[in-house]
């Protein structure tokens, strides 16, 4: 279970370093300069590389699942923020601000921002490319398989949880119902997914110490990442406007 | 040079009382098939884990005698090193997949990555397993997505990738429904025909008495014996090991039918008929 | 009487794709084996016998109880499931309070389940580690922890999930014995099972399972007979009857005591 979406585009020849660096200056750039216009304008290419990553269909379920918080934010700021003073309109008793609505516009612009950002990196890069990538620049190939079998070890959990429940239940034990049933059914159902996972973990260690992953020979890849013509100077040209607004925003 | 040399090998691990394997000794010539038998906590298991270096390196304790793996001591080497030696394949299919590759190619060359083959190497390597594992139409397939079986089968492949000239099996069909079984027996014997020393830890009596060469009984760590299947199986007291011989051998112990020629009874079904048949002709 | 009435369900997990077709089987007495190749439907099968899943038609009635109708904690006092994995399921410290989980659920008091409970470990045999973590013992014991658990509550009904898996010789013969005391107290015994001979040393009924159909049910005796349908649906015959067939008899033998017994009356 990934997000990642296999597709021919352009977005995903680019090598996963410089999308997680465009990830990262794209999603903090509205952060340093807090102006509307700036962050708009960062949504907006990260939804046209979105589009033209063929991916943007995706992204569109993720803003929706953060929809509720968005709105909250918005709500909340044009109602409540401190320093607001022009009221913009009713809602029966209720006034809402401008100061505080257009704060809380930015909010939802930087969220949905961040999340179009990482979205470019999570939908178009597999995650062991990304994970290759990091340990080709010098992470240590350890953290690198914890991270990536993480990623398919949770989903395959459900199913042991789901026959872990099944068990109780077939012992009598109720799982639904007032908060103390479900309080008294906690134990026996968390009680044996640890179990499992320490005895799988255990199991599946001795299988990688047989395959070598112990060794202290530098490693060698299967696959080869391939590198972006393009990725040294987009590279640099994220940094620097990263660099730049960093200072437009301590000088000015 | 023997393939396998084992010297009063005894063994403890950490906390408890017990010897887990007590003195064993025992050789093993290069391409030979050999079957370990015993009631459970007989030491099968542990002995399987001392021929790959997983005792004493990964579990620690107490360890005496010596284990020499083609050559190289296992007390003085790293588990990596004997993994090119040794392979062990065990029981349950799902732990020994990484979970850290998507494709079953992937997966397959995840120990040939961590010990730095050339990309050419691997591409063979990983191209012959499969083959040998006839498991070429699930080469893309995810890990996850294979039934018992094809996944057990996945896990040899990865293993015999890091070309091993000795394969170490641990109870491997225990989980698997009878044609996966038997799925899993037929690429052993084909591995057996390639030149590989292969040694099986199993309770199938019957299926090892098929194509071991020699059958090694242990109880209680203790070694009570090493020598053909129709030997050991042919003893009288199998019965306070723990262990049952083969169906077949029963029967022929019943009925007072012995191997013409050394004294043994026959252990698998072909002998019992060929028995028959020497009979008839008579 | 114990019995599980199966009417004419079907199943599926996904839209489209059934699991279970139109199975409409009568349990009733005798114990019985459920054997078939990984992907048949037995587990599903047996899910549902338990009420772990209820049938999309169809009805399932497990001593005149509608599995439609009650919550599988509900039904958990007329029919036990014993899981393949004891890990599924084991979370106390010691063994004894494992075993006693089960019956306090279901009612008993907690007198009456340290009874139930150590009576169950005698049975399995391991009641010396009554006080033991659950952890401390080896699989093939934690298994037999996991079935005494299911025994403490006295079911009726019992369904075991791959009992012989990971035992050895001795094991299996305890378990052999366990299943036919059952029996002769009136439980009705069902399992899913491989262990093509110990089906046939111990099990009156055998039910073969293919692509969610049942193929063949019946004794076991009979259902061994067929040959050439076991080998279709890539089962193998017992040890023993492949030994008789050998031999050249027409009949189907299922142990090989029997073999014996009937050549030396020959003789």
């Amino acid at each position: 279970m990934t997000l990642y979406v296999k597709q021919d585009s352009p977005i995903h020849e680019i090598d996963p370093i410089t999308k997680v660096i465009y990830a990262l200056v794209a999603a903090l750039l509205p952060y340093i300069l807090p102006s509307h216009t700036v962050a708009l304008i960062v949504l907006v290419i990260s939804i046209i590389l979105l589009v033209v990553g063929k991916v943007f269909r995706k992204i569109i379920p993720l803003i929706g699942l953060s929809l509720f918080l968005i709105v909250s934010l918005v709500i909340i700021q044009g109602i409540f923020r401190p320093d607001n003073v022009t009221p913009l309109f009713h809602f029966g008793p209720i006034i809402f601000y401008k100061e505080g609505l257009s704060y809380g516009l930015l909010l939802m612009l930087r969220v949905i921002n961040l999340l179009c950002a990482f979205g470019v990196l999570i939908l178009t890069t597999k995650p062991d490319d990304l994970i290759q990538s990091f340990i080709q620049k010098g992470m240590s190939p350890r953290i690198g398989y914890v991270i990536g079998s993480v990623l398919q070890l949770i989903p395959q959990m459900s199913a042991t949880i789901a026959t872990i429940k099944d068990a109780q239940r077939s012992r009598g034990l109720e799982t639904e119902g007032s908060l103390l049933v479900r309080i008294k059914a906690f134990l026996p159902l968390i009680g044996p997914v640890i179990m499992n996972s320490l005895i799988s973990t255990r199991e599946r260690s001795i299988a990688l110490e047989v395959r070598g992953f112990n060794a202290k020979q530098k490693k060698t890849f299967l696959h080869e990442v391939h590198t972006y013509k393009y990725a040294k100077v987009i590279q640099a040209v994220l940094i620097l406007i990263f660099i730049f607004a960093i200072l437009w925003r301590i000088f000015l | 040079m023997k393939k396998i040399i084992v010297e009063n090998l005894k063994y403890k691990y950490p906390d408890t009382d017990q010897l887990a394997l007590n003195d064993v000794s025992f050789e093993v010539e290069e391409g030979e098939v050999i079957g370990i038998v015993g009631q459970n906590s007989a030491g099968k298991s542990s002995l399987c884990l001392a021929l790959t270096g997983l005792i004493p390196h990964f579990f620690n304790g107490a360890y005496g005698g010596k284990v020499l793996i083609d050559g190289i001591e296992v007390k003085t080497s790293t588990i990596t090193d004997l993994s090119q030696k040794a392979g062990l394949v065990f029981d349950n299919p799902f732990t020994q997949m990484t979970a850290s590759k998507y494709t079953v190619y992937d997966e397959i060359a995840f120990g040939l990555e961590n010990i730095g083959v050339s990309r050419e190497e691997m591409i063979e390597r990983v191209d012959w397993s499969l083959k040998m594992m006839g498991i070429e139409n699930i080469k893309d397939k995810n890990p996850f997505d294979l039934s018992g079986g094809q996944m057990q089968r996945v896990a040899i492949a990865s293993v015999i990738a890091m070309r091993p000239e000795i394969l170490v099996l641990d109870e491997p069909t225990s989980q698997l429904d009878p044609q996966a079984s038997e799925e899993v027996f037929r690429v052993i014997q084909q591995l057996s025909q390639e030149g590989i020393t292969i040694v099986i830890a199993e309770h199938k009596m019957e299926k090892l008495a098929c194509f071991t060469d020699r059958i090694l009984l242990l109880y209680e760590g203790k070694q009570i014996d090493f020598d053909t299947p129709q030997k050991v199986f042919s003893r009288d007291d199998l019965h306070d090991y723990g262990v049952v011989p083969p169906i077949f051998t029963t029967y022929c112990k019943a009925m007072g039918m012995k191997n013409k020629n050394n004294n043994t009874y026959p252990v698998t079904l072909t002998e019992v008929s060929s028995l028959l048949g020497g009979e008839n002709n008579e | 009487m114990n019995e599980i009435k199966v009417e004419n369900i079907s199943f599926s997990y996904t839209d489209g794709q059934p699991v279970l077709s139109n199975i409409d089987v009568h349990f009733r007495q005798e114990s019985t084996a459920i054997i078939g190749q990984n992907g048949a439907g037995k587990t599903t099968f047996v899910k549902l016998l338990k009420g772990l899943l209820k049938p999309a038609t169809g009805n399932i009635y497990v001593n005149g109880m509608n599995t439609q109708e009650y919550t599988v904690a509900q039904l958990a006092s007329q029919i036990g499931l014993v899981f393949q994995n004891p890990n599924d399921q084991i979370f106390k410290h010691t063994v004894i309070e494992e075993v006693m989980f089960g019956p306090k659920n279901i009612g008993q008091s907690t007198e009456e389940a340290r009874q139930n409970g150590l009576l169950a470990l005698e049975k399995m045999g391991i009641v010396h580690e009554a006080d033991k973590n659950p952890y401390d013992l080896s699989l093939s014991d934690r298994k037999l922890v996991s079935i005494a658990s299911i025994l403490a509550m006295k079911p009726p009904i019992i369904i075991f999930d791959e009992p012989t898996m990971g035992q050895d010789y001795l094991g299996k013969e305890r378990l052999k014995k366990i299943m036919k005391d059952l029996r002769a107290e009136g439980v009705l015994v069902l399992s899913i099972i491989h262990d093509m001979d110990f089906v046939a040393e111990t099990f009156e009924r055998t039910i073969v399972m293919n692509q969610g159909k049942i193929v063949l049910d019946g004794p076991t005796r009979e259902v061994f007979s067929h040959e050439q349908l076991i080998r279709d649906v890539y089962l193998e015959l017992p040890h023993a009857t492949q030994l008789g067939k050998q031999l050249g008899l027409k009949q189907t033998f299922l142990t090989v005591d029997e073999l014996i017994n009937f050549n030396r009356k020959k003789q």
